[in-house]
């Protein structure tokens, strides 16, 4: 495969792998309310940093979606629209989060394996 | 802050009227705040070049409108494989229809003259037609599912045990695409022997008269053995297409087929005089007709072996499919 070719790959792979990842940190950070330039600071804060560009509309189909509420509200003298976990979101997170835990677990399992197997 | 503007504005002319003033407002107060973040770093404001920076890493405003818009598209990826799969399968029997719906129209014209160049020349358009149809009865019941109706979901009520049989190694049967094109070329073959007489009897007459030699009159009593051999061999292979899963009518059809083909070359071997010398000053000598009919006499020999040769192997295959099938079967890939 030619290195250009298989940088394209990686990449295409890479961000598919980070796209459901995205989704539960998003909605595990909105557990406390965010509005969207604070919450791209804390998640990158964490090591999970997001383009602007994916995380604002991230946002807006995750209310559509019914698993965030938002509300406009004045702050330092502006109005800022605030972002936070819906009770359907909550629950929806609840069970993603479980889901989470067992693809890591598993992961876990196999990488170790592999590891385990290359030494010897 | 002239050019966060302009690019707010270029962002808007993307989006939708209803949802356009709240999302500029949000994307405002976002890219403020972006730029504010910068201002504090470097403890000054922020130079026309560097807000440009802020800009243009946001996005293209045509894209960064896109992500707001609810994901568009025709087809879906969960119908797509099966209009995929509609599109690659009817487009034989579009070949069909087209080819029988033009042979009807050339029967019933008064004029019996074959114009080729628009016969081909239709052809893309017909297929463009049958595309946008497909598609958009595809993208129509797409939007309805949900709306109008539940959905369709795909994964559930097939049962294996209706799957096909397993097919065996040997003899498998021709693909749809090789039995529509055996069809086809019966039809194209009728409609170019009907023609011709009227080409070279009527306006390629003249072309006919300087012909050096010329047909024989047998010619009247096997062409018309012919075109009935070819009728039938037509009709057969049109019902072939719609045959292939009955295996053994299939076969038995392919053999009458295949002999029907025989009957016409040794008809045609009968004849042993196909040409007789022209009446024009530069017609053949009989002896070079002789020659030349003894020529092609020799050529219907030879099709005839490879003929006989290819029925007694395709007989041969059948045979041993059917022993094969007996014993078991084994996966076509």
């Amino acid at each position: 495969m030619q290195p250009t070719s298989q940088n394209e790959l990686s990449d295409s792979l890479r961000l598919e792998l980070r796209r459901g990842c995205l989704i539960l940190a998003v909605l595990a950070q909105l557990r406390v309310e965010h509005y969207g330039y604070t919450l791209r600071k804390a998640l990158a804060d964490q090591g999970l940093s997001i383009e602007e560009s994916t995380l604002y509309p991230l946002l807006r189909r995750l209310e559509t979606q019914g698993l965030l509420t938002s509300e406009w509200r004045e702050e330092e003298k502006r109005n800022k629209r605030f972002y936070r976990l819906s009770s359907e979101g909550a629950a929806v997170l609840e069970l993603l989060m479980a889901e989470w835990n067992g693809i890591n677990d598993s992961l876990h399992r196999i990488l170790e394996e592999k590891a385990v197997k290359k030494e010897r | 802050m002239d050019l966060l503007e302009r690019y707010l504005q270029s962002v808007g002319e993307y989006l939708p009227a209803r949802s356009k003033a709240d999302t500029l407002a949000e994307l405002r107060e976002n890219l403020l705040a972006e730029m504010e973040s910068r201002e504090e770093e470097l403890g000054r404001a922020l130079t026309e070049n560097e807000t440009a920076e802020v800009l243009e890493k946001h996005g293209r405003p045509v894209l960064v409108a896109a992500r707001y818009l609810p994901q568009q598209h025709l087809i879906g990826p969960a119908w797509f494989p099966i209009y995929w799969f509609a599109l690659k399968k009817s487009f034989p029997f579009v070949v069909l229809i087209y080819v029988a719906t033009q042979c009807i129209a050339w029967f019933s014209q008064a004029e019996k003259g074959v114009d080729l160049g628009a016969l081909v020349g239709r052809f893309p358009g017909i297929i463009l037609t049958f595309w946008a149809v497909l598609t958009l009865g595809f993208a129509c019941f797409e939007y309805a599912e949900g709306r109008y109706f539940h959905r369709v979901d795909l994964s559930k009520g097939w049962n294996p045990n209706e799957l096909p049989k397993l097919e065996p190694a040997q003899g498998r049967q021709p693909s749809l695409v090789n039995r529509v094109a055996n069809a086809v070329m019966a039809a194209v073959g009728i409609v170019w022997l009907l023609a011709l007489p009227y080409m070279l009897l009527g306006p390629r007459l003249g072309y006919l008269r300087q012909m050096p030699f010329t047909l024989t009159p047998d010619w009247h009593i096997v062409y018309w053995q012919m075109i009935f051999l070819l009728a039938v061999q037509l009709v057969l292979k049109t019902v072939m297409v719609f045959l292939h899963t009955a295996r053994g009518w299939y076969n038995a059809l392919e053999v009458i087929v295949q002999v029907s083909g025989l009957v016409i070359l040794v008809i045609m071997l009968r004849m042993r005089t196909y040409l007789v010398p022209g009446t024009t000053p530069a017609a053949m000598s009989l002896k070079d007709v002789t020659g030349l009919n003894a020529l092609i006499h020799l050529g219907f020999q030879i099709a005839l072996v490879v003929a006989v040769v290819k029925l007694l192997w395709d007989l041969w295959k059948m045979v041993t499919g059917s022993r094969t099938s007996q014993k078991g079967f084994v996966t076509v890939l």
